[in-house]
């Protein structure tokens, strides 16, 4: 909690986020938009979140610039300025911003201050978690305890919200019958012959080793920073670099549409599936201490920890397979024969 | 002045957060909207993750909680941040990522069927 | 042993301030690729290099580990990053950048 690294990052973040809405350039805007969510991460690593830090820098500078890119490689890079129009709209927004600005900053007389440890929000149930987590988990990382385990149906609804997204984007942009595709011109003329042998190379090399450490972010959930969500993306933007550096081609040959919706759904069945093992055994659903029965030689409090294991697996590979959608839609927009 | 310095998260993110809905409102281009509400998005998880930080506490990962005997040792709640607001925020991270590859889907098909990404000509080509 | 620590953290960090300097201050955009290859690639080894010496000031299996994985980000680190400034360097030429003539200023980029 030192103040002056906390008021230098925000500075440069403030300084970010205004560059990424003034550039006039999308490819620019994507960069520095990059550059605003590596920022904020470490602003959170300051703060003391350690999780939300390493879910922002895989998931908010990794994947989404990625996206943005692509849209931009699709559609248009420029981003037309009007000298003198839209003058209503700009008042509009700056006046709606300015008075909710003032509404948010009077209601701040009744918060309390900043990282103060008596602050109400730490006080009455987040001991309980703290005090008790390995006792009744034996698992060191209390953010993937509360989770995975005390707060397991949020995630399971969150995991559920990723398949939809993935299927939304399928269903906004998927093109599979020759009479829907129009003839847009291609934005840019990919040189077909142009292969590099440096950087195709290392990033063959270096695939495995993202995996690998993918993997390892996964299991280590439970004692370190990470955890399902930060390792399925990972494992998703290591498909991804091969995407870009060779051809589209060659991730929908390893990775088929059937294959990644079919693993996306693997992941959410996964996740219920021990849910409903759970129920099946006479305990609550998703209460992950009936599975000592199943498991041999656990107890009730180390069953929890495999439970929980188990649904951080279900949610890695939900999340990959969605990641991995949603990039080669857009890249290709929709019709996934070659793209960025 | 004192009010100020013990407060200075609550200005920051309430700037970042009227920043994200200015360009929401008044930016012309698609995707520049788009971003916007990804800046909304993050001063919200500033605010919850500044909520949860405690001054002299380390991370929410209990040290040495290898082994039996760490089950029974004294915990002191004061020593580690708040894991609760860590925890809602990752699952706020993860769905504006879903949020926004939708988003950035219907801006594509925005431009397949009208050729532009600027509102005003998309208001000009629907009249 | 401190001190080496030190020396290795000041060269990386005064490492990467020449390299801002540089990507800011040259005129054309081969130069300042240079500029932020080589000098962003060394100085994140070097500070790096500092960080994993100070995790072997006492040598028990847990410090081995996490100077090793530092270790290992140093290698990964090296092996990508002038990868990414090839990569970057290669759609440059690709779109037409073109290299600083010393008698049109002003031009190039």
């Amino acid at each position: 909690m030192i103040w002056q690294i906390d008021l230098s990052v925000l500075t440069l973040i403030v300084i970010c986020g205004f560059a990424t809405i003034m550039v006039k350039d999308l490819l620019s805007a994507a960069i520095i938009f990059g550059a605003y969510s590596f920022l904020m991460c470490l602003l959170w690593t300051e703060m003391g979140a350690v999780d939300v830090a390493f879910t922002e820098a895989s998931v908010g500078a990794g994947v989404s610039t990625i996206l943005f890119i692509a849209t931009a490689f699709q559609t248009t890079r420029k981003v037309k300025s009007r000298k003198k129009g839209r003058i209503f709209s700009k008042i509009v927004g700056l006046t709606a911003a300015v008075i909710m600005g003032l509404v948010l900053l009077a209601a701040q007389n009744n918060f309390p201050g900043f990282a103060d440890p008596g602050s109400p929000a730490s006080l009455h149930l987040s001991p309980y978690y703290i005090t008790k987590t390995l006792i009744d988990t034996a698992v060191p990382n209390m953010v993937t305890s509360v989770l995975a385990d005390y707060r397991g149906f949020d995630t399971m609804f969150e995991t559920a919200v990723i398949f939809t997204a993935g299927l939304a984007v399928i269903a906004i942009l998927r093109r599979v019958r020759l009479a829907d595709r129009c003839d847009l011109p291609e934005p840019y003329t990919i040189s077909a012959g142009y292969q590099d042998t440096i950087i195709r190379f290392i990033s063959r090399q270096l695939v495995p080793f993202i995996q690998l450490f993918a993997l390892y972010v996964v299991a280590h959930g439970h004692h370190s920073p990470g955890g399902g969500f930060q390792g399925g993306v990972i494992l998703g933007a290591s498909f991804i670099l091969l995407a870009i550096t060779y051809d589209m081609d060659l991730l929908l040959r390893r990775v088929n549409e059937k294959w990644s919706v079919l693993l996306g759904n693997i992941g959410v069945l996964i996740y219920a599936g021990i849910g409903f093992i759970c129920l099946l055994l006479g305990a609550n659903f998703l209460d992950y201490s009936i599975l000592h029965k199943i498991l041999p030689a656990t107890g009730p409090v180390m069953a929890r920890s495999h439970g929980m294991l188990g649904i951080e697996i279900g949610v890695a590979i939900a999340v990959m397979a969605i990641v991995i959608t949603i990039y080669a839609n857009l890249a290709s927009h929709g019709k996934l024969d070659k793209g960025l | 002045m004192e009010y100020l310095v013990s407060h200075y998260n609550y200005w920051i993110y309430t700037l970042l957060m009227m920043l994200g809905l200015y360009a929401m409102l008044a930016k012309n281009n698609l995707v520049k909207k788009v971003i916007g509400m990804s800046i909304f998005q993050t001063a919200i998880i500033v605010f919850y993750v500044s909520i949860g930080a405690k001054r002299e506490a380390t991370i929410p990962i209990i040290a040495h909680g290898h082994g039996s005997d760490a089950a029974h040792a004294a915990i002191d709640a004061m020593h580690y941040a708040n894991p609760l607001p860590h925890v809602l925020m990752l699952t706020a991270i993860v769905v504006s990522v879903g949020t926004l590859g939708v988003a950035l889907a219907i801006c594509l098909g925005i431009y397949r069927r009208y050729n532009t990404l600027e509102e005003d000509e998309i208001q000009e080509q629907l009249q | 042993m401190n001190i080496l620590i030190i020396i290795l953290l000041v060269a990386g960090v005064f490492l990467f301030l020449a390299t801002t300097i540089g990507l800011l201050r040259f005129p054309d955009f081969y130069s300042r690729m240079h500029a932020a290859g080589k000098g962003d690639t060394l100085s994140s080894l070097l500070m790096l290099l500092g960080l994993a010496l100070y995790e072997f000031h006492e040598l028990n299996l847990a410090t081995v580990l996490v100077g090793g994985k530092i270790l290992l980000i140093t290698v990964f680190i090296f092996m990508a990053s002038p990868t990414a400034t090839h990569a970057i360097t290669d759609a440059g030429f690709e779109s037409g950048a073109r290299p600083w003539q010393k008698e049109k200023t002003g031009e190039g980029d």
